[in-house]
């Protein structure tokens, strides 16, 4: 038995804008482990969500993918597969915003027995068993009365577990989450992150969580990849990552997330913007926006060269970071 | 007294169908969406306002900006007091910035018609100074002026804000409500329009009332807090101190349910249960009863207002000043 579950390698994605093609994300490379939460973070724009959609198949029309994509479904070593073959057979997603992801037209039980109908062939009512099941364990209160309900009806926090327990209706072993929690409030949002936590440990789950708020990967993940301009330009286990960042853009972030603490000084915040995916800058992306930047950082190939073992950064001169405060 | 003060607000909005309510002989519904909130700001001063979605945070917002009518209370500012009939000098010293810059701007304006308009609406400069005051609200904002005649699609999500920005701070307004005015924004844009907000505040003088539901964003840029809970201030005392102590069961679960940044914690495990009851059915006393964790006999009977050992210093709790740990 492998442990591995997923790996993506060389991932790089292209759009056709009809006049153009851009290539959002470049060449990302990450493996996740059975049960290994992965957090992917980055801003607008960075591929973080297209990345997350290309593992199921679900990138909009006119997009290319090349590079390899493999999964382990049944405990074998990964292989490569189609789309077809894991919707609904061992990898599920859940999205950002519960309302329009929800189909409008069904009732929540029937949403949440819809997976179990087509791809296990249940019938009407061993569905709709099924469904208040699931709806249970996400934490749902009076599930029965609820499942007759439409999704207009729900508040977004339980529309949110509506999703998750649609998710988990085909019980798969890999789950993508697209910025879960962005929309709902921190109360809410802390219920949603420990349902997921508890999932994971309770159903051996693995998990992909892609979002921008660096506080919500740390609370949830094992492992951390930040995205900047279509590429992986730092690795390494959350705790350490954040305690010692080895790439300028992951500092930069982290100097511009306010705290708790005393709100003594300036917020650093990151000049200037995101390079545009039409016409990305030579050698490290991230080179015109840096405080670091030195002459060879424009023209250095792209590589994650390994700081430690499990640790790998992008960056031609991570000796020269300060470090946060 | 205070510069802005903000005595008793309520604000009710009648809800469902009025038809059905005809046909059942009764009144209709009415949702109280901020019930009797008072606080007050000086000259400078900046207020943050917390609280979960539907707490009434945005709609005291628009109350005292005069875009919602007020049931009773009332607003004063600089001794005077402003009434649901505003002129256009009274409307201009208070400005708003929305959450959501992409649909608070006129798409087809470029920036400087946008700028110029209010300008000339409000006669805030002669006509032939207007091109020169939109160039300095460019700087005031930080946006190069070459941005003068760009669209708002043009432009990125934070320039977007800072147009926003430039928008409430041509008509010279006193008090400037930010609400939710960086929700929508990366962190690295995020800061800094938090850092520009700081900075207006102390050049210009301004009263800032920043409304979010980001506490860690609110601590950055408030002097004092008001936390709100379905409709009510449930704790009102400076930043510092709230933050490092705070007072009411809420303000302490909210605090305790924000993922922290280089803090480690257990998710789902903060004291808050449930979501909030709906505004249409208010339990009786304390209204956050049903999800306290201090909740005795005594919160099913008494509404506790707010109280504390100063002016300054104010919780509506039974407990808030008597127990010391809630787990």
């Amino acid at each position: 038995m492998s442990d591995r579950i997923l790996e993506v390698e060389d991932l790089r994605i292209t759009l056709d804008l009809g006049h153009r093609t851009i290539t959002p994300v470049d060449g990302v490379s990450f493996t996740l482990g059975r049960g290994e939460a992965l957090g992917i973070a980055g801003e607008s724009g960075c591929g973080k969500s297209l990345t997350l959609k290309s593992i199921i198949g679900l990138l909009p029309p006119g997009a290319r993918v090349d590079g390899e994509l493999r999964f382990a479904l049944d405990g074998e070593a990964p292989i490569a597969y189609e789309a077809g073959d894991v919707q609904g057979h061992g990898i599920s997603i859940i999205f950002q915003e519960p309302m329009t992801a929800l189909n409008p037209t069904m009732r929540v039980g029937d949403l949440i027995g819809e997976g179990p109908r087509i791809h296990e062939g249940l019938g009407r009512d061993a569905a709709r068993i099924r469904a208040v099941e699931l709806m249970r364990q996400v934490g749902i209160p009076t599930p029965e009365r609820r499942a007759r309900m439409w999704p207009h009806q729900l508040s977004g926090g339980l529309r949110q577990r509506v999703m998750i327990a649609t998710a988990l209706s085909t019980q798969p072993k890999l789950l993508l989450c697209d910025e879960p929690t962005t929309a709902l409030d921190v109360s809410i949002q802390d219920q949603i992150l420990g349902l997921l936590q508890g999932i994971r440990t309770r159903m051996g789950m693995s998990i992909v969580f892609v979002s921008h708020d660096l506080a919500v990967l740390g609370e949830l993940c094992d492992r951390l990849a930040i995205m900047y301009a279509g590429r992986i330009v730092e690795t390494g286990p959350v705790d350490e990552v954040f305690a010692d960042p080895k790439h300028p853009y992951t500092e930069a972030l982290m100097r511009s997330v306010p705290s708790f603490g005393a709100s003594t000084g300036k917020l650093a915040g990151i000049a200037g913007r995101p390079p545009d995916p039409r016409a990305f800058p030579p050698g490290c992306r991230f080179a015109p926006r840096c405080r670091y930047a030195q002459e060879d950082c424009t023209s250095a190939p792209h590589r994650l060269a390994e700081t430690a073992p499990g640790r790998a950064t992008a960056c031609i001169h991570p000796e020269s970071l300060e470090g946060v405060e | 007294m205070a510069f802005l003060e903000v005595r008793d607000v309520t604000v009710r909005f009648k809800v469902g169908s009025l038809l059905a309510a005809r046909i059942k002989r009764e009144p209709p519904p009415v949702l109280t969406a901020v019930d009797g909130i008072s606080f007050e700001a000086e000259r400078g001063e900046s207020i943050g306002l917390v609280g979960e979605s539907g707490c009434g945070k945005s709609t005291l917002a628009k109350a005292i900006t005069g875009l919602v009518p007020i049931a009773s209370g009332s607003v004063h500012l600089d001794g005077r007091e402003l009434t649901g009939r505003r002129d256009r000098n009274t409307m201009r010293r208070i400005q708003m910035v929305f959450q959501d810059p992409s649909s608070s701007l006129n798409p087809s304006l470029s920036i400087r018609k946008m700028l110029a308009e209010l300008l000339r609406v409000h006669r805030i400069v002669p006509r032939d100074r207007i091109d020169d005051r939109c160039a300095e609200l460019m700087d005031l904002v930080e946006l190069p002026q070459s941005l003068l005649d760009a669209r708002p699609r043009r432009l990125s999500g934070g320039q977007r804000q800072r147009v926003g920005i430039a928008r409430a701070l041509a008509l010279e307004p006193e008090v400037l409500i930010a609400d939710e005015a960086v929700a929508a924004l990366d962190v690295s844009v995020q800061a800094p329009i938090l850092n520009l907000l700081n900075s207006l505040r102390e050049d210009l003088g301004l009263t800032l009332m920043f409304i979010s539901h980001d506490l860690a964003v609110v601590r950055y840029v408030s002097d004092r807090v008001v936390v709100m809970y379905l409709g009510k201030a449930v704790e009102d005392r400076p930043a510092a101190d709230l933050f490092e102590d705070p007072r009411h069961p809420y303000t302490r679960a909210l605090m305790a349910a924000a993922p922290k940044f280089g803090e480690r914690k257990a998710p789902g495990e903060a004291a808050l249960k449930g979501e909030p009851p709906s505004a249409l059915a208010l339990p009786s006393g304390c209204r956050f009863r049903p999800r306290c964790p201090l909740a005795a006999e005594i919160c099913e009977q008494d509404e506790p207002g707010l109280a504390g050992p100063s002016e300054t210093d104010r919780a509506a709790c039974h407990f808030a000043w008597t127990a010391e740990e809630v787990s």
